[in-house]
C-alpha cells in the first residue's frame, strides 16, 4: 500500500511551530501534522467523521492558533485598512467583523482571504492564514501578536449553550460582531465567526490563558476536532481555501465572491485589475459539484461537460452528511445550476450536477444512485 | 497495533489469510490507523489477473488515496461487495469484515516469500 495523493502532510520538519495549546491535544491523543508551518491536530481518536458530525449535531472545539493575528492601531489604520484589503470597512463599526482578501495590485490575484475583527475604534486584529501572515504584515504594516494568544473556535447548532457554560460574555457575541472579555483575569477576545458553516464563537484567549479555556469547553461538551474536520465542513459549506479555491491567478470574482469588494469606496490595492475584468466578465467561476458517487473528487481532477473539459476541481472530499463526494472547481461562468457534468477522478468518469452551496443543506434522498 | 499471528504480511501493510483455494487479502491495522477514516474502496474486478506488487485497489480516506498492492500473483475470484456502501469496515475490523478480496494465488514460491508476524512487526517498528 503506498500513500498516493492528499494535501495534509504528515512529517515533522524541524522549524515548525507549536500552539499554545500542544500540550491539550497530545493528551488527548491527536494526530498531529504539518501546516503552514506548524504542527497542528488533523484529528482525534474519535476520527474525522465523528468529529464532522459532532460539528453538524452537537459542538466541536477547534485550535486554529496558526491563524495568524497582525494588530494595527492608531488613527491611520482605518485608511491603511481600506487601502489595501478589497471589502468596505466603513459598512461596519467597531465591535464587528469583516471577510475580506489582500490582492495583488498586477494581476487582482488574492494574495490572502482575512478576517479582520475591529475590535474597538482604533483596534483592528487582522488574521491572515498561517502561512500569509508576515506578506499581510507587510502590506499593511501592524504588528504581529500570533504568539500572545490561541484562537479556539467552537461551532455546532449547540456551540453557544457550551461556551455558555464556560463564559456567558463570550457566548453572547453577535454573528460577525467583535467583543472583548475576560477569562483567567486576562483579556480575551471573542468574534461570532466560523469555518464551518454552523453559528459558533472564536475566541482569542491569552496564551498563559489558553489551555484551561480549552479544557472547560472540552470538559462542557465540545468535540476537539482536527484540520481533518475543519476541511471536509467547510467544502461541505462551500467556502473557499486559500491555496485552492484561492490564490495566484485567482480573482475575487472569478470565485464568486464579488461582495468581498467595496467598489463603492476608494482606491484599493488590485481596483484596476479587478475593474478590467468586472467589464469584461470573468473568464471562468468557481462551481460547487455533486457527485452521484462516494468517491472523493480530488483537487486538479477534470470537469467534464458532454465530452469535452471545461474545468478543473481545486478542492474535493467525501460528504459526511450527503454520503457522496463533492467538490468546488472553475468551469466557464455559463455553466448554470443543474447542469450535468462528469469529473474525472483518477481515471473513471463519475456523473455530477452542479448545485447551489452549501452542500450539507441538500437533500439527496430522492437521487440515491 | 493488533498482528495477528495466523497471517502473512508485506512490507507495504497487506495481509494474506492463506487457505487451500485461494488467499484473502486486505490491509493491516497499522494502515487503517495511519489512513485514518476511510470513506471509498475501489475494488478489484473479479476474474482479473494481478501480479505480485503491482495494482490491486485503491482506498481512500478524507485526507489521502493510497493505492493497494497485490501481495501475490494470480487471478481475482471474489471481492467483498460489502465495502461499496460500507468502506468504513476497513477501520473498524480490517482483518475480518474488512477484507478487500480474494486471489487464486498462481505461484506458492510467492506465498512462501512473505513476511511473518514477527517480521512485519519489525518493519511497523521502524516506521
Amino acid at each position: 500500500m503506498s500513500h498516493t495523493a492528499g494535501h495534509l502532510g504528515d512529517s515533522r520538519e524541524a522549524s515548525l511551530r507549536d500552539s499554545p495549546l500542544r500540550e491539550e491535544h497530545e493528551a488527548l491523543g491527536a494526530r498531529l501534522v504539518d501546516f503552514g508551518g506548524w504542527e497542528m491536530p488533523l484529528s482525534y481518536p474519535v476520527g474525522t467523521l465523528a468529529e464532522h458530525m459532532a460539528c453538524r449535531t452537537g459542538a466541536a472545539c477547534f485550535d486554529v492558533s496558526h491563524l495568524g493575528t497582525v494588530r494595527l492601531g492608531g488613527k491611520e489604520a482605518f485608511s491603511l485598512l481600506q487601502t489595501n484589503l478589497t471589502n468596505d470597512l466603513a459598512k461596519i463599526a467597531p465591535g464587528q467583523a469583516q471577510y475580506t482578501h489582500l490582492l495583488d495590485d498586477d494581476d487582482g490575484s488574492v494574495l490572502d482571504d482575512i478576517i479582520v475583527w475591529w475590535v474597538s475604534r482604533d483596534r483592528f486584529d487582522v488574521m491572515p492564514n498561517a502561512s500569509n501572515t508576515e506578506r499581510v504584515r507587510a502590506a499593511i504594516g501592524g504588528e504581529d501578536v500570533t504568539a500572545e494568544r490561541a484562537v479556539i473556535a467552537v461551532q455546532g447548532p449547540r456551540a453557544r449553550s457550551v461556551v455558555a457554560t464556560v463564559s456567558p460574555q463570550a457566548a453572547a457575541v453577535g454573528h460577525f460582531h467583535v467583543a472583548t472579555f475576560e477569562w483567567g483575569g486576562l483579556e480575551c477576545v471573542a468574534a461570532g465567526t466560523g469555518y464551518t458553516g454552523e453559528d459558533g464563537v472564536e475566541v482569542a484567549i491569552a496564551t498563559p490563558a489558553a489551555a484551561s479555556f480549552w479544557r472547560a469547553v472540552v470538559a462542557a461538551g465540545a468535540q476537539p476536532a482536527g484540520l481533518g474536520a475543519r476541511d471536509t465542513l467547510r467544502l461541505e459549506a462551500g467556502l473557499p481555501l486559500h491555496g485552492h479555491e484561492l490564490g495566484p491567478g485567482i480573482t475575487p470574482l472569478q470565485a464568486g465572491l464579488g461582495w468581498v469588494v467595496g467598489w463603492d469606496k476608494g482606491p484599493f490595492r488590485g481596483r484596476r485589475p479587478l475593474e478590467a475584468e468586472r467589464a469584461s466578465g470573468p473568464h471562468r467561476k468557481l462551481k460547487a459539484l455533486l457527485s452521484t458517487g462516494r468517491r472523493p473528487p480530488r483537487s486538479g481532477d477534470q470537469v467534464m461537460l458532454r465530452g469535452t473539459a471545461i474545468g478543473e476541481v481545486t478542492s474535493g472530499n467525501y460528504s459526511p452528511v450527503l454520503e457522496r463526494g463533492i467538490a468546488l472547481g472553475f468551469v466557464p461562468p455559463a455553466t448554470g445550476e443543474g447542469e450535468e457534468v462528469d469529473i474525472v477522478i483518477r481515471g473513471g468518469s463519475v456523473a455530477a450536477r452542479v448545485v447551489r452551496p452549501p452542500f450539507y443543506k441538500l437533500s439527496v434522498v430522492e437521487e440515491t444512485p | 497495533m493488533n498482528v495477528p499471528e495466523e497471517l502473512f504480511y508485506t512490507s507495504d501493510h497487506e495481509w494474506v489469510r492463506p487457505s487451500e483455494s485461494a488467499v484473502r487479502v486486505g490491509i493491516t491495522d497499522f494502515a487503517q490507523d495511519s489512513l485514518g477514516d476511510i470513506v471509498f474502496v475501489e475494488l478489484p474486478t473479479v476474474g482479473a489477473a494481478v501480479t505480485k506488487g503491482g495494482a490491486l485497489s485503491e482506498v481512500e480516506s478524507t485526507k489521502s488515496v493510497s493505492e493497494v498492492y497485490a501481495p501475490v500473483s494470480g487471478k481475482v475470484v471474489a471481492c467483498n461487495e460489502q465495502l461499496r456502501s460500507a468502506p468504513e469496515l476497513l477501520n473498524s475490523d480490517p482483518y475480518g469484515d474488512g477484507w478487500i478480496c480474494t486471489i487464486e494465488a498462481s505461484d506458492p514460491a510467492e506465498l512462501k516469500a512473505l513476511l511473518g508476524p514477527e517480521e512485519y512487526r519489525a518493519v511497523i517498528d521502524g516506521q
